[in-house]
């Protein structure tokens, strides 16, 4: 049974000083599931990502024309529309990089970060939430007792699952990974792996890789990108 | 690169290095050894305490010591809102085309000679400072001056300042936007913290040109030889009171002690360097 369509891209056109990169996308994503968009290196697979939570928009000489919509709330949004501030977008469509990029700060004042942009200071509630999104990254057991530890200080695939957990932290429906294991050993990769699967519960997930083996294993559609636009795989 | 050009460019740097180390060193032996039949006569420490008032043999520069004090610390309190806040701007807060056109006109501004400022000061900002304070007298007083002298100093404090800016990890600036913090939010929690050590370099540098330079108080600041009471009151900086005696006169006693009132810069330049490094020494975040 396929699942709700959860996000909706339209006639999406994305050019880059000038040169396109995506020409007139049409494409569904469907909810609770893995979307795993895979295709060789330079073909926008992370820029795909960044026109889903508006994080392109940094950068000088691009350009997108089309309409991107997701499902909040029962109601259809606009995600380049004037209802969702950009900060907001961001809480419901959290993104983890390729190189896992804890902030130099201690691992809770990491994962205090998203919470304190949105006002919240009621020390009992940002710790229950902490510990919450903590335990659904994997990670409570192995940092519970350093939490004022400089998050430095863990290994690759724990740091790359603090990432997670502070995506985690503001309950995003979407979480939008760019190859999130491809900077981790086996183990480390296999762990975030199972995590992701389980995510499936609470949110709609995008993992762009370009493990082949990766996508057979968790994903439950895969799309590959080719010039210019998406093919089934 | 092959181990001998390597090679070759350690030792040259290292010359480098060595020669503006020794020629730190060799300003402050001159001052020493030119300084010295006022300080060798145990009379240096008196001299800081002192008036000036030749007439009456006396060669003190406590008035430009506190002159000096008085206008760099003032300056530097005006400039740094001023360039911390255009930084701000260039940094994200103001729209990215305007932002490269600040960027070069404060560029431009480095370049402006210091005699233009003053000349600017004395037609537009003096008679201003004479007109809104009646106690400021001619006008020519240390208000003026700071003010002038923060003009002067803000395009290096903001040139340092973005240094330390623009040497932010971007990462952590891409996971503060992709964790939805606004361009405030990205500022203060992110960006600032992270580009302290540059602020702190800026601010050593802005303040050591506050410092120096002569000409500004001179044509500005009113050049009375008495302990300030007040910033609207006129003072005498230790630049100018060495370009003054030197000046107009070549031999006499005055014109030695300066030797001594070069020496009393050196130091308190050095001292101002070390205070500012201890007070702005990262305590908070844990790497």
């Amino acid at each position: 049974m396929d699942n709700p369509v959860k996000i909706r891209v339209e006639n999406l056109t994305f050019s880059y000083h000038q040169t396109p990169v995506f020409e007139h996308i049409n494409l569904d994503f469907n909810a609770h599931a893995i979307t795993a968009i895979t295709g060789p290196s330079g073909r926008g697979k992370s820029t795909f990502l960044s026109l889903l939570n508006r994080l392109w928009e940094s950068q000088p000489f691009a350009k997108m024309e089309g309409k991107v919509w997701i499902l909040l709330d029962g109601q259809w949004v606009d995600i380049y529309g004037k209802t969702l501030s950009k900060p907001d977008l961001r809480r419901k469509v959290g993104m983890v990089f390729q190189t896992p990029n804890p902030l130099p700060m201690s691992i809770y004042k990491n994962m205090a970060f998203p919470l304190k942009l949105t006002g919240m200071t009621e020390k009992a509630l940002v710790d229950a939430k902490i510990t919450a999104a903590l335990r659904q990254a994997f990670l409570w057991d192995e940092v519970k007792d350093r939490l004022h530890d400089s998050a430095f200080g863990l290994s690759g695939g724990q740091q790359q699952r603090l990432c997670i957990a502070r995506a985690l932290v503001s309950q995003p429906e979407i979480l939008l990974l760019d190859e999130p294991t491809s900077s981790l050993d086996a183990g480390a990769a296999s762990v975030i792996e199972d995590l992701l699967v389980r995510l499936k519960e609470r949110c709609t997930l995008i993992v762009v890789s370009h493990y082949l083996d990766q996508v057979s294993r968790i994903a439950d559609t895969a799309l590959k990108l080719e010039a210019r636009g998406f093919l089934p795989v | 690169m092959t181990r001998v050009t390597q090679q070759t460019a350690r030792i040259v740097f290292f010359l480098s290095a060595a020669v503006s180390a020794m020629a730190a060193a060799l300003v402050f032996g001159f001052l020493l050894v030119f300084g010295f039949p006022l300080i060798g006569g145990g009379e240096f420490f008196s001299l800081l305490a002192r008036p000036w008032s030749p007439g009456q043999g006396l060669y003190g520069f406590l008035p430009m010591i506190t002159g000096t004090a008085a206008i760099s610390f003032l300056s530097i309190v005006f400039a740094l809102p001023l360039s911390l806040g255009t930084v701000c701007f260039m940094g994200g807060l103001g729209p990215a085309r305007i932002s490269r056109l600040v960027d070069g006109f404060v560029r431009f501004m480095t370049g402006i000679p210091t005699v233009i400022y003053g000349f600017l000061g004395i037609f537009l900002l003096v008679p201003v400072v004479r007109t809104l304070f009646t106690s400021a007298g001619s006008g020519m007083c240390i208000l003026s001056a700071s003010l002038m002298l923060s003009l002067l100093v803000s395009p290096t404090m903001i040139i340092f300042f973005k240094d330390g800016f623009d040497s932010v990890d971007v990462r952590y600036i891409q996971a503060a936007d992709a964790l939805g913090a606004d361009s405030v939010q990205r500022l203060i929690y992110v960006i600032l913290p992270e580009a302290w050590p540059g602020i702190v370099t800026g601010i050593i540098m802005g303040l050591g040109r506050a410092m120096g330079d002569t000409l500004i108080a001179l044509m500005i600041a009113g050049n009375a030889v008495h302990v300030p009471g007040s910033i609207l009151d006129s003072a005498r900086t230790l630049t100018s009171h060495i370009a003054l005696v030197s000046a107009s006169d070549y031999d006499s006693l005055a014109f030695k002690s300066i030797f001594a009132c070069g020496l009393t810069l050196y130091v308190l330049n050095a001292f101002a360097v070390i205070a500012v490094r201890r007070l702005g020494r990262k305590r908070g975040p844990v790497r």
